[in-house]
């Protein structure tokens, strides 16, 4: 998707956001508070215990964090795409 | 008709197209300043990993053990309070220094610079000078262009691999480490993170590089909120430099009504973030003073004098005076002074020792053959010392007991942590309430300074 005009409700609306801005928007901030989550989180609950615990077979700590992290990222990456997207101006009622 | 709906950009673009930055080499006492940074820091960023101290790496984050390592210290998870201290008073000294002296960490010393002076190095030293950059960019590709290109991507992936496998030995022991990746036979984690970190490297100090500080770093964008106009910044000196034009060495640039700057644009080849400074302060600019450095050879050269571009504050461009203490830095230091005070006599007074006392959950008591109230006690006991200890284990009741250890000895090795069981007994008359208090005071045998007390309870009948 090129930077351009856009119709969203039959309003043209300008949408001069290039596209790698708007990923990096949605990318990078979930990435630095999916690394934080992780941090809090881990400090708290072993993964290897978890893992065990909840009957998902062994994994090793580090293997843990990893997937841990990835998780965190992919749900704050989703709540910043959400953000994203409800940011776009929806069409109003017409007179 | 329907109206359109306002957007923040219905004409011009907030985000420019990116057009790419080609530094210019810059001497003088600042550009010295920042290569010192440079060297001093990836020196310590390279070098910390391979220091050993009594047996084991000196610093190791032991995220697979779940243990820190910094020298004689052992942090384990519920040490994280130290952490979060230690964040707090990092996150205070980036605003002490900004309020203080504007973006000295954006110039000096963020990763980000430090590593974008390093490849910007490597790039020069093959692709040579600026205008040889642009020159070569320009050019059709040929035999020798790709070479040149190629050769420079191959050893910023060398720096970068390399930077990546240090990152990794800060969380996994750098030795092994080392020997594993001379074997490839590296575990999954570790490829990952080895070629995760090489990449963030590449990719942000080769390729994104001001645009990291312009759109990605949340720094830059709030930085602005701890200014005021004591703080350094640096600016062009307008009513000295206006108006701007060439002339020659000879001429006086009073008679052809001109101010000192000869527009050579040298300050914007300089920047790194391709701004021009005499356009004033912009969010841009991340405080590396080049253009001073580049501007004061200019004026040397031309036989003015220095500083048109310098580090100056607001106040002092507006012809008032410059305070340094202000109630912003007061206040700044003096948290600063106090968290950090706290967290030194903290560690400092710190018991390397840790019990936690868990009741048996199955039977809140049991009733021994002979009449006696019995309770259960699982004793977790974390030895965050360097060295293997004995305890003893005292529990202290307000009512006549008979305590017992199910082990003979309580030995913890040094790093480790420990499950040990205890019973107390007692005669149910003795009781006063259904539930007393209990305390256990843990002390090494060799060390009656290395004690810890916890508190329980013991459950009897209801009465």
């Amino acid at each position: 998707m090129e930077a351009g005009a856009e119709f969203i409700g039959g309003v043209e609306v300008q949408n001069n956001v290039p596209v790698i801005q708007k990923l990096i928007a949605v990318l990078w901030p979930s990435f630095l508070t999916a690394g934080v989550a992780t941090i809090l989180f881990f400090t708290a609950f072993d993964p290897q215990l978890i893992m065990s615990v909840s009957g998902y077979g062994t994994v090793s700590r580090l293997g843990g964090y990893t997937i841990g992290f990835f998780l965190f990222w992919i749900l704050t990456a989703g709540s910043c795409a959400l953000t994203c997207y409800f940011q776009r101006p929806c069409s109003t009622r017409q007179d | 008709m329907p109206k359109p709906l306002p957007t923040e950009s219905q004409d011009s673009s907030f985000y420019e197209k990116h057009a790419k930055v080609y530094p210019r080499e810059v001497h003088g006492l600042f550009a010295t300043l920042r290569v010192t940074g440079v060297l001093v820091l990836l020196g310590i960023y390279y070098f910390v990993p391979w220091f050993r101290w009594n047996d084991r790496q000196a610093v190791l984050f032991d995220l697979p053990e779940r243990r820190f390592y910094i020298f004689d210290l052992t942090f384990w998870p519920q040490d994280f309070f130290y952490l979060a201290v230690i964040l707090i008073i990092a996150g205070l000294s980036l605003f002490f220094f900004t309020a203080l002296a504007g973006r000295l960490w954006c110039g000096y010393a963020c990763p980000q610079t430090v590593w974008t002076e390093v490849f910007l190095w490597i790039e020069r030293k093959i692709e040579g000078d600026r205008n040889k950059q642009i020159k070569l960019d320009k050019a059709p590709m040929s035999k020798a262009k790709f070479w040149r290109k190629s050769l420079k991507h191959c050893i910023w992936i060398i720096f970068s691999a390399w930077t990546g496998f240090t990152f990794v030995g800060y969380f996994t022991p750098i030795t092994e480490l080392g020997q594993s990746i001379m074997q490839l036979n590296l575990g999954p984690w570790e490829w990952f993170w080895t070629i995760f970190y090489s990449a963030a490297t590449y990719g942000n100090a080769g390729w994104m590089r001001e645009q990291v500080c312009i759109y990605m770093c949340p720094y830059a964008r709030f930085q602005s909120a701890m200014f005021d106009r004591n703080t350094l910044i640096i600016s062009y000196d307008q009513d000295r430099g206006e108006p701007r034009g060439s002339r020659n060495k000879s001429e006086d640039p009073k008679s052809r009504g001109l101010g000192d700057c000869i527009d050579c644009k040298l300050c914007v080849q300089v920047c790194p973030t391709g701004i021009d400074i005499r356009e004033g302060l912009q969010y841009q600019c991340i405080g590396c003073a080049a253009c001073v450095d580049v501007c004061n050879q200019v004026m040397d050269k031309m036989g003015y004098p220095s500083n048109l571009v310098s580090y100056t504050t607001q106040n002092a461009i507006d012809g008032l005076k410059t305070r340094v203490m202000r109630p912003r830095i007061i206040i700044y230091s003096l948290v600063l002074l106090g968290l950090t005070v706290a967290l030194v006599y903290s560690m400092a007074t710190r018991i390397p020792l840790e019990l936690d006392i868990i009741r048996d959950r199955t039977a809140l008591f049991r009733t021994t053959p002979t009449g006696y109230i019995e309770n259960i006690y699982t004793l977790k006991i974390a030895n965050k010392d360097t060295v293997t200890h004995d305890y003893n284990l005292v529990a202290q009741t307000t009512f006549d007991s008979r305590f017992q250890m199910r082990e003979n000895t309580i030995r913890v090795e040094a790093g480790e942590s420990g499950t040990f069981t205890a019973t107390i007994q007692a005669d149910p008359v003795q009781l006063k309430s259904m539930s007393e208090k209990v305390t256990f005071t843990l002390t090494s045998t060799d060390n009656p300074q290395l004690t810890v007390t916890e508190t329980g309870v013991f459950i009897g009948p209801v009465r």
